[in-house]
């Protein structure tokens, strides 16, 4: 089991010292792209732009390139942007992390709350028309382009209906910290929470209802409604339990795609200076270092969810241990 | 089974978007317009008019009828003959995406859940390295440094323009997806009593693989498939959305929303058309996947798992 | 690269379309919005009982309107707020800031364009051989951290920006001295203009000495590069740290991507109204990570007041119909052009691109800009402000002063005649909304006139480096550019002639890598003339303006306005015309 645990810590090692040496490759390798060129200003003059490479080692070999700056990035932790120049990235990211969090949190909530209850009410409602409804109307959910739906709601929320008393309380786009104004907070994030869960809410609740239709044949729901256990009880108590162990492994996968910055298209179009949109307007804008640190962060998470979660399943299922 | 009539019909009508164009709209859906009049009702009116107050001007909107039966984009571009080539794109896109994206992994899951060892190994390796990017994550980079000078892999040379980039691209970040449940399938065909009666035997690997192996690893892709297919539009169209994925003037249905944020306030049909025929190709190719499932595999064991992550 | 010398006589500035710098109005026609009426009276009265008693004293301090917060959108501030770095992305805003030894007047209106002594007590004369020049520096001026301000001070800032090195650091190296600090990387680490600039901190005087004339010397000095930082600023760029102020406000954060803040500088006490007034909010925050559409929004809703982005064309007609008097329009004197790239097929045929001037219907483009309150039909290269411009469009069905239709059969014509057909042309484009609709509108042109055309989308970072290396044989892009300053320089030498074209390199402003061996004599010439017969000169600049048009490196498009939308409690509206001008939201009120 250790064994098992850190052949998989070395794996996330190797996995990350690749991606990173990859996304160094990629950006410095494609001709036309020049870092010098845009730190150095709009206009500047040829002169300027050798005084630049020469002051930020541009002209340096690749290899010693990266190790610069991986030195900066992990050992140092001082590495600078090169479009904003003057600004650290580390630093940059702490502080865009709360408000991916603080987005990706609040989605997750409504979406396990959300996806349960339908999950539920539609195993239970098996054999009604409302079964079909519900899963129905979760597919629908899974099916939107998630930007497409925040560029609506803002259209209604922002625009077409802000007027009404339905939308007059929803602020202008952005981000409010919780800790300065609470109240402001939920406001800002609550449609973008609302978009972000809809698509997760009903992938969730389709599984959880499959989950649990398909343990309905299993021993212990049978022995279970052997022993006289009301039909809620068995639900609840065994069916939801067994069936909330592919949820929760899901969940932990996703949940870290977002922090990690998957949620980058929610970010975009409401505005939300996270992680995701972090990195979206770095690579628009070939930010070589803030590139490379928030990809390395968001592989971070991932990479590490992703150890967790086969390291659980290895605890739970020793068979897999070899794979 | 109305799912499948509703994407055949999806299917076709965009398969007949220039029989559209040409013969009922009777507009050219990629050329600018920005000068030109239609008649409605009698009435010759511009495809852009300017506004009352002399500061911007507005496109035609919905006309419902031949011409311009959904309005005109910002270019006087007919937005019904767009949707229908726009949907030609995608669907190309997506099931070329997916077909890519299920071929390698494929391959490379057979490969490295047969053989084990090394190569096991170091493919595991590859597919957790494009795994930890998030998914759109990956598929902007890639576009955001292909685009600059297109795609050569030795006698293979992919123009940035070309529709082939965003399939190439959307098909090789959904590798993983795919190729992990593949090897895993694999790996557990490969421990079945019978199948390793054979290998006890000395039955010749190939034959194992072609006779054993891939028969049982089949239906799994195959149930995968339409739900790639799905994956790689909404991937697809995000990218657009980002103009990063299909290029103008081609026409997807991510780039006709793109697009129609430039008028989002004024025309929103633009917007909303597009993304409405997203939503519901995606919803049957779901409702199709899951009858395919059912079909072919009702034990369900290798569902698309870590689907959602793909999506935010 | 060896044309260093013709770029520092040059002030110029060219900038990809997709990075809006919107805040560059003239205030030719200038309609004002009115906060409200009674507001705008009591304005006109306070401004008539101050001027009576004392035209230079702070009329902000006892005004009802003084106070209050600014609230600013703008998507598009991603420039440093070092002035000795930034070229032109926040100058509107480091004017309020920071200050040199000459500016601007800070007036609406043509007199908006006026040189005034700022940080220098008056504008000198130099001495006869034009080499000399001495100012008087103000006394008692103090930076926001307390200091005094010195003329070591402003030796020491110059010197800073060869040390850093600035964007246009060559600019300054006219002075004595300056030509060693600008020819390498390591001297310019040292540079040291003890010869150039003589700076006596007892007298309070300051002498710079010239290598040689420059006619626009006092125009540089007035440049936010030679804004006035401590002598012991450190020579790198600032990055997130605001420099100490010498102006009515100081930047208090500034964090990229999400907003900047900027306060009331407590050592402020206005020296000069024309140079620099004091303001009327005390804080001026922007909001920078708001996409335009939803700036326009916000301002729409009152939630901010003037949004620094350029509108979006698709909320044209809502907001003049629903907020006329919130609105304001001034004449801008920026090109908007396609370039052709005259070393690359199809367009290294001079009929060819001559045959895209024709063909275009510029009277669309400009609708799709916005229509014609916002945009002037042009075809020739220089704008309408510079003192050589006369009124030129060759490329139209009736050729004269001004254009009236595409003439599609003459363009077909030349295609044919060039035997070009069917060649692949690429146009390289960025999401922005304008340059996508300009470009997408080409693409249909040239597939018209026979050519295979295509579209490349690259991130608007990535564009304009691309566009300007010429290894990349990038065929055509749109662009536009303005002067500085309206001063007849060598800036045809520059953006559109041999001066400018730097062959393999990223730092190239000539983007059609356009350079006639006949134009460039005759640029030379006048660039000659310029220091011995002004007057000639500028009838020689008319005369290679018509030249360089009818050789068509450009497809010139229009000259833009520029297009505020002001909150409805913004009041006292004004715009200012120079470089450094635009909206002067420091003058508004908010309460």
């Amino acid at each position: 089991m250790i064994a098992f645990a850190l052949r998989r810590i070395a794996s996330m090692i190797v996995v990350l010292f690749a991606l990173s040496v990859i996304v160094f490759l990629i950006f410095f390798a494609t001709p036309g792209i020049d870092p010098a060129r845009q730190m150095a200003g709009r206009n500047a003059t040829p002169e300027t732009l050798a005084a630049i490479r020469s002051n930020f080692g541009l002209d340096r070999p690749l290899p010693v390139q990266y190790l610069t700056m991986m030195d900066r990035i992990v050992v140092k932790r001082d590495i600078e942007s090169y479009s904003n120049r003057g600004v650290q990235v580390i630093p940059q990211i702490i502080a865009a992390a709360p408000v991916t969090f603080s987005l990706v949190f609040g989605a997750a909530v409504i979406w396990i709350f959300a996806s349960i209850g339908i999950g539920l009410l539609a195993a239970s409602l098996r054999g009604t028309i409302w079964d079909p409804l519900l899963m129905g109307v979760s597919l629908i959910g899974v099916a939107l382009p998630v930007f497409w739906l925040g560029e609506v709601a803002n259209l209604v929320t922002q625009q077409r209906f802000h007027d009404t008393f339905l939308f007059s309380w929803v602020p202008p786009l952005g981000y409010v910290p919780l800790t300065e104004d609470p109240i402001g907070w939920f406001t800002h994030l609550v449609i973008p929470w609302l978009v972000l869960s809809v698509l997760f809410v009903g992938f969730y609740a389709r599984v959880l209802r499959s989950d649990i239709v398909s343990s309905e044949n299993e021993d212990y729901v049978r022995t279970a409604r052997s022993k006289g256990i009301t039909e809620r009880r068995v639900l609840l108590r065994h069916q939801l339990r067994t069936s909330m162990i592919t949820f929760v492994s899901l969940f932990g996968l996703d949940f870290a795609a977002l922090v990690a910055g998957g949620a980058l298209l929610v970010e975009v179009v409401f505005g939300l200076p996270g992680v995701g949109r972090l990195t979206y307007l770095s690579l628009a804008g070939l930010d070589l270092p803030v590139i490379m640190t928030t990809v390395l962060y968001g592989a971070f998470f991932i990479v590490v969810a992703s150890a967790l979660v086969d390291i659980l399943y290895a605890f739970l299922d020793p068979r897999t241990r070899t794979a | 089974m109305l799912s499948l009539v509703v994407l055949l019909v999806i299917i076709i009508a965009t398969l007949l978007a220039p029989v559209y164009a040409s013969r009922i709209a009777k507009t050219d859906p990629f050329a600018s317009n920005l000068s030109g009049t239609i008649v409605i009702n009698g009435q010759t009116v511009p495809v852009i008019q300017p506004n009352p107050t002399g500061l911007g001007s507005t496109p035609i909107g919905p006309t419902w009828q031949a011409q311009y039966f959904l309005g005109a984009d910002t270019q006087g571009r007919d937005v019904a003959a767009r949707l229908l080539y726009g949907g030609r794109a995608s669907l190309i896109v997506g099931v070329a995406a997916a077909v890519v994206a299920c071929l390698i992994a494929t391959i490379i899951g057979l490969l490295a859940g047969f053989s084990g060892g090394m190569i096991d190994a170091t493919i595991s390796r590859l597919l957790d390295i494009v795994w930890a990017f998030p998914i759109y994550l990956l598929a902007i980079a890639l576009s955001t440094v292909l685009l600059v000078q297109g795609l050569s892999i030795g006698p293979i040379a992919v123009d940035p323009g070309s529709l082939w980039l965003p399939v190439i691209i959307i098909g090789f970040v959904f590798v993983p997806y795919v190729a992990r449940p593949v090897r895993g399938e694999v790996l557990s065909v490969r421990r079945r009593d019978y199948v390793e009666a054979a290998i006890a035997q000395g039955a010749r690997r190939r034959r194992l693989l072609f006779k054993e192996i891939l028969p049982n690893v089949l239906p799994s892709v195959i149930v995968i498939f339409p739900l790639m297919i799905a994956a790689c539009i909404l991937t697809e169209s995000a990218l657009s959305f980002l103009s990063i994925g299909v290029q103008p003037p081609q026409a997807s249905w991510g780039t006709i929303i793109n697009g129609g944020q430039a008028q989002l306030y004024t025309r929103p049909m633009v917007s909303i058309s597009a993304g409405l025929m997203i939503a519901i190709t995606i919803l049957v190719l779901n409702i199709l996947g899951d009858g395919v499932r059912d079909a072919l595999d009702p034990r369900a064991k290798l569902r698309l798992r870590r689907r959602g992550r793909a999506q935010a | 690269m060896t044309t260093n010398t013709t770029k520092s006589r040059s002030l110029f500035a060219l900038l990809a379309l997709a990075v809006t710098a919107c805040v560059l109005a003239a205030c030719g026609s200038s309609t004002a919005p009115q906060g409200s009426e009674p507001a705008t009276t009591a304005a006109s009265a306070d401004t008539a009982a101050t001027a009576a008693a004392d035209a230079n004293a702070d009329v902000t301090l006892d005004s009802p309107h003084r106070g209050g917060t600014m609230e600013i959108v703008w998507n598009g501030f991603g420039s440093s707020i070092d002035p000795g770095v930034d070229y032109d992305g926040n100058w509107t805003l480091l004017r309020l800031t920071n200050d040199g030894l000459l500016t601007w007047k800070r007036v609406a209106g043509p007199d908006g364009n006026t040189l005034v002594p700022n940080l220098a007590e008056e504008i000198p004369t130099p001495t006869a051989d034009g080499l000399i020049y001495t100012f008087k520096v103000r006394p008692g001026v103090k930076f926001s951290t307390g200091q005094e301000v010195k003329p070591s001070d402003f030796k020491a800032t110059i010197e800073r920006q060869f040390k850093l090195p600035g964007p246009v650091s060559s600019f300054y190296a006219v002075l004595l001295g300056g030509d060693k600090c600008a020819s390498t990387p390591k001297a310019g680490k040292k540079c040291d203009l003890s010869l150039g600039i003589v700076a006596d901190d007892a007298a309070m005087t300051l002498t710079f000495n010239l290598l040689k004339q420059d006619p626009d010397f006092l125009q540089k000095l007035a440049l936010p590069f030679a804004y006035v930082l401590p002598a012991n600023t450190p020579p790198k760029e600032t990055g997130v740290t605001p420099l100490p102020a010498t102006g009515p406000y100081m930047i208090e954060s500034f964090k990229p991507g999400e907003s900047m803040v900027m306060v009331r500088n407590p050592e402020f006490v206005q020296w000069s109204k024309d140079a620099q007034p004091n303001g009327y909010p005390d804080r001026i925050e922007y909001n920078i990570a708001i996409l335009p559409n939803a700036g326009t929004t916000q301002v729409a809703n009152g939630q901010a007041d003037w949004i620094a982005d350029q509108i979006p064309a698709d909320r044209l007609g809502e907001i003049s119909e629903k907020y006329p008097e919130q609105i304001a329009i001034n004449a801008n004197p920026q090109v908007y052009h396609m370039v052709l790239n005259a070393t690359t097929p199809p367009f290294d045929d001079v009929r060819v691109r001559q045959a895209i001037n024709y063909a275009t219907d510029r009277a669309a483009i400009v609708q799709l800009w916005g229509g014609p309150k916002l945009g002037q039909i042009t075809c020739q290269i220089l704008p309408p402000n510079f003192p050589s411009y006369e009124a030129y469009c060759p490329f139209t069905l009736n050729p004269g002063p001004t254009w009236s239709a595409p003439d599609m059969p003459k363009a077909q014509q030349l295609v044919d005649a060039s035997g070009t057909k069917g060649q692949k042309v690429v146009i390289i484009s960025t999401p922005d909304e304008v340059t996508t609709a300009v470009s997408l509108y080409f693409v249909s042109l040239l597939k018209q006139l026979g050519y295979e055309a295509s579209i490349k989308t690259l991130q608007s970072g990535v564009q304009y480096t691309y566009v300007q290396d010429s290894a990349n044989k990038a065929q055509m892009s749109m662009s536009y550019w303005y002067p500085d300053y309206p001063a007849p320089a060598d800036f045809l030498d520059i953006v559109v002639g041999c001066g400018g074209y730097h062959e393999n390199s990223t730092a190239n402003p000539n983007l059609s890598m356009f350079c006639d061996p006949a134009i460039d004599a005759k640029t030379k010439a006048a660039e000659q003339m310029q220091l011995t017969d002004p007057a000639a000169a500028v009838a020689m600049w008319t005369e290679i303006d018509k030249l360089v048009t009818d050789a068509a490196p450009w497809v010139p498009l229009f000259v833009a306005s520029n297009l505020d939308f002001v909150s409805s409690r913004v009041g006292n509206y004004q715009s200012n015309p120079s470089v450094v001008g635009g909206f002067m939201f420091e003058q508004a009120w908010v309460q």
